[in-house]
């Protein structure tokens, strides 16, 4: 502990924290723009200048360290006097014309600071020179008349994400934020997760679609999950009178401390696909808009005779974007009450079976958390492509890479971080077995390994020349990997479904041996980290629903498909199927194919639980109330059951400990 | 005892200024008892008293040289000089014209404009006094007292005008001060 005093209180804070975090902690505001809770302090605004005893200048409480006796004072007439002058210049440099500015009002912080010092006007005129505005990307536009220059954005971008696509080019008056060598943002390597503009505290960085639509006083926020992935990002919804104007990432969000990527953040509000308002039954060939009686009926008069027929009654499917609560009726109503054996997911349990099995057979979880990722030296990325799908998860990596740890990324096909990677491995396709194998037997060879290797191994056989040969990958480089993790202190890997997507679990548990033996996997703790699929893949493969899907016959095909996009395959498998009908948000090949379509709730209109890849169990809320006709996922499927005279319970989370998790529940 | 003396001009403005002061509705009598009411740009009489008055109050931006000249004479005939509004504080919306050139805004508003049936003029009767570049008050005279806003709220002209009245200085803080 530190003692210092602050304006007269003596206080008792934590070494190491700085001035401002000190006054925040006694509840004694200091104003700052550069400064971001998630942000590396930069000290470049000078508006948070505090008097400090004993020291000659007025010193900027973000960046300055607290030490013993520190006698400061945050409101003196020279700090005010300074802070009055720091604006003025900030105004003076561009245009600060708030009257048509979005975030005029009480949602800028440079306008909110001058008001906190009473400034009625500014004292020195403004410049008069216009600073371009580049419009070019698709999501959000860079006004920089209203940039301060705070830098914000720049440490973002590259601390938070690790994507450095901003920078700031030239000095003094003609400094400008710029993205990579000063091409438009929408032609630059900018992602689009956003975070830059959830962080600009100015009217400089707007997003498109929520400028002039409410200020902060005028929305809710809510709190929720995001379930574009099964990494589950927490976000807030920002609502006005029933329309969704922007998601943010949830700076308190355990999983993603406030990140998120394009498609959690932006896709959702660019939704364009056909909504479906009312129930809908097919009558002389064609679907008519019907009653919810009448399209429960049907389905019910068709799915009754079929009860307990095995092998050709009903099939079911269910998209694992639904809540763990609509799942688990779903698996209740279809699997246990009407007796089906061919109920599973719109995953078929791809990313979850085979690690799922592995984990039975152990009797134990065998994955680890994503927080791993935050303090590694190491990270292994296989058969998963963290710069397409669980971004949020390729963030933590690439963000890591500046802190000197070692990437390897082994992937047959083009991988969006293999251009950042030491060593990106490219293994024919199908020979990840033999890469592991070749890996494995260089960390023995050269006598890395943390423990025996298991006798499944045939090491005499499984060289580092063989999968050399086998891959295709140069000798030098599997030693080298060999070499890299099994010498780094806290190695991770994180896979995806590349390597176990032909079904075989071979691939995975040579990977789960080499973790083994390079510490990175014990009986203790993993860090060994899957990506899973989607929002609930996890949940899914919990309540069993991880079987191939197949109609062979089936009489009735029921699909319980909530806002999810059917693939090809799926609407292929469909052909010829007698009967089929449909939950689902949206109109899609499914739906035209139907005899019965139902509608329910979008991902943001229902309440439920959605467990992460790395375990966690959360909640999303709702954040929208849905179009009058439309009924929530859990509603229809007890309605379908209250129509069979069938009562389901509603102990999903106590089904959710029936298998052996891949990774440990947390709550 | 005499009542302190008051008058109002406009420069270039919408006039949306002067409203909000109409705006504080039958708080004007509370006013009128304060004050003498000498010349607004609403009333008969136009001009500040030769004499001088207590309190002058300009809304607009300084846009023309006519504008400068009102805003010269308000200055010399008052002890207080108050920029009421967002235009007379800032410069305002009409501060957009600052980035174009003048013969571009003038001919985009007077020839090109949609409304304008094809034989559009760009006035030029020396009444109308020279356009300038759009200048806060404070540019062309010194200011004593600052009212943002856009209009400035009705409340926030009420309370500034009995403080002056009354031989104080108002002073703009938290929810008083907006900019526009
Ligand atoms: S960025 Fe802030 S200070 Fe600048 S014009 Fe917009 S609201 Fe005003
Ligand atoms: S764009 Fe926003 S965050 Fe970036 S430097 Fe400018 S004001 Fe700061
Ligand atoms: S959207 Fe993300 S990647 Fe793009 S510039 Fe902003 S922070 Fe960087
Ligand atoms: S990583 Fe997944 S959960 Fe996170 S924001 Fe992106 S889509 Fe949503
Ligand atoms: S907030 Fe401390 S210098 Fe900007």
């Amino acid at each position: 502990m530190v003692s210092l005093t602050i304006d007269g209180r003596q206080l008792e804070v934590p070494e190491g924290i700085t001035v401002l975090e000190a006054a925040k902690l006694a509840g004694i505001e200091i104003p700052t723009l550069c400064y971001h809770p998630r942000l590396t302090p930069y000290g470049g605004c000078r508006l948070c200048v505090v008097e400090v005893e004993r020291m000659r200048t007025l010193q900027p409480s973000c960046t300055l360290p607290v030490s013993n006796g520190m006698v400061v004072y945050t409101n003196t007439p020279k700090v005010r006097e300074a802070r009055k002058f720091i604006l003025t210049l900030l105004f003076s440099e561009r245009n600060h014309y708030c009257m048509y500015c979005q975030m005029s009002g009480g949602d800028c912080e440079l306008q909110n600071a001058a008001y906190g010092e009473g400034m009625t006007h500014w004292p020195l005129p403004p410049n008069w020179n216009p600073y371009p505005i580049d419009a070019s990307h698709k999501y959000f536009v860079l006004d920089h008349n209203r940039c301060i220059i705070c830098r914000r954005c720049v440490r973002a971008c590259g601390e938070l994400v690790g994507n450095f696509t901003l920078g700031v080019r030239e000095r003094g008056a003609d400094v400008m934020i710029m993205a990579d060598l000063d091409v438009p943002l929408g032609e630059s390597t900018c992602i689009s997760c956003g975070t830059c503009v959830q962080v600009c505290p100015t009217g400089a960085l707007i997003d498109r679609m929520s400028a002039y639509r409410g200020r902060e006083k005028d929305v809710q926020r809510i709190k929720s999950t995001c379930v574009g992935c099964s990494v589950g990002c927490g976000i807030e919804l920002i609502v006005r009178d029933n329309h969704l104007l922007r998601i943010e990432g949830d700076w308190d969000a355990p999983v993603n401390g406030g990140l998120l990527c394009e498609l959690g953040r932006f896709r959702p509000l660019y939704e364009d696909r056909e909504r479906i308002v009312t129930p809908l039954v097919r009558m002389n060939g064609r679907l008519k808009a019907a009653t919810w009686e009448e399209a429960l009926h049907r389905i019910a008069a068709q799915l009754k005779p079929l009860v307990g027929r095995n092998g050709d009654g009903i099939a079911a499917l269910a998209s694992t974007r639904l809540p763990a609560e609509a799942l688990y009726l779903f698996k209740q109503l279809f699997a246990e009450k009407l007796g089906s054996e061919m109920v599973t997911s719109i995953e078929e349990g791809l990313p979850t079976a085979v690690p799922g099995a592995i984990a039975q057979a152990a009797g134990r979880p065998l994955e680890g958390g994503l927080e791993a990722l935050q303090s590694t030296d190491c990270v292994v990325v296989i058969g998963a492509d963290l710069t397409e799908n669980h971004q949020v998860a390729g963030f933590f990596v690439k963000r890591a890479l500046p802190n000197g740890i070692r990437l390897i990324v082994i992937d047959p096909h083009e991988n969006g971080l293999q251009r950042l990677a030491h060593y990106a491995l490219r293994p024919k396709k199908g020979t990840d077995l033999e890469l592991l194998l070749g890996i494995l037997a260089g960390v023995i060879r050269l006598g890395l390994a943390k423990g025996e290797v298991s006798s499944a191994y045939d090491l005499d056989r499984h060289t580092p020349e063989a999968a050399s040969q086998i891959t295709g990958v140069p000798i030098d480089q599997i030693l080298a990997v060999s070499q890299t993790i099994a010498t780094a202190q806290k190695p991770v890997f994180v896979y995806g479904k590349g390597i176990i997507g032909d079904g075989s679990p071979q691939a995975l548990k040579a990977l789960l041996e080499l973790a083994r033996l390079v510490g990175a996997l014990d009986e203790e703790r993993s860090t060994v980290v899957s990506t899973k699929g989607q929002a609930n893949s996890l949940a899914a493969y919990l309540y069993g629903l991880d079987r191939t899907f197949e109609v062979n016959g089936h009489q009735a095909v029921y699909l319980a498909l909530g806002d999810d996009t059917p693939s090809q395959r799926l609407i292929q498998r469909l052909q010829g199927a007698p009967f089929i009908a449909v939950q689902a948000s949206y109109v899609s090949p499914v739906t035209a194919m139907a005899d019965v379509v139902l509608p329910v709730t979008t991902w943001v209109e229902q309440e439920g639980h959605y467990l992460n890849l790395d375990g966690r169990l959360q909640k999303a809320r709702r954040g929208l109330q849905p179009p009058a006709e439309v009924r929530s996922n859990v509603e229809v499927l007890e309605a379908i059951a209250a129509n069979l005279e069938m009562t389901l319970n509603c102990s999903w989370k106590e089904a959710l400990r029936a298998r052996v998790p891949i990774v440990a529940i947390r709550e | 005892m005499t009542k302190p003396k008051i008058a109002t001009d406009w420069l270039a403005g919408c006039s949306g200024c002067h409203m909000s002061l109409l705006d504080i509705d039958e708080r004007i009598v509370q006013l009128a008892e304060l004050a003498d009411i000498r010349a607004t740009p609403v009333t008969d009489l136009k001009e500040p008293d030769e004499s001088g008055v207590d309190v002058g109050i300009l809304e607009g931006a300084v846009n023309l040289t006519t504008n400068e000249e009102v805003a010269h004479r308000m200055r010399r005939r008052c002890k207080i000089l108050v920029a009421l509004g967002d235009c007379a504080v800032f410069g305002g919306v009409l501060t957009m014209r600052n980035f174009h050139k003048l013969e571009d805004a003038l001919r985009r508003a007077y020839v090109e404009a949609e409304s304008v049936d094809g034989d559009g003029k760009i006035p030029s009767s020396p009444e109308l006094g020279r356009p300038t570049r759009v200048r806060a008050l404070d540019e062309v005279v010194d200011v004593d007292v600052y009212i943002p806003g856009c209009p400035p709220d009705p409340d926030v002209i009420f309370y500034a005008l009995s403080e002056l009245l009354q031989g104080r200085i108002p002073e703009l803080k938290d929810e008083k001060l907006h900019w526009h």
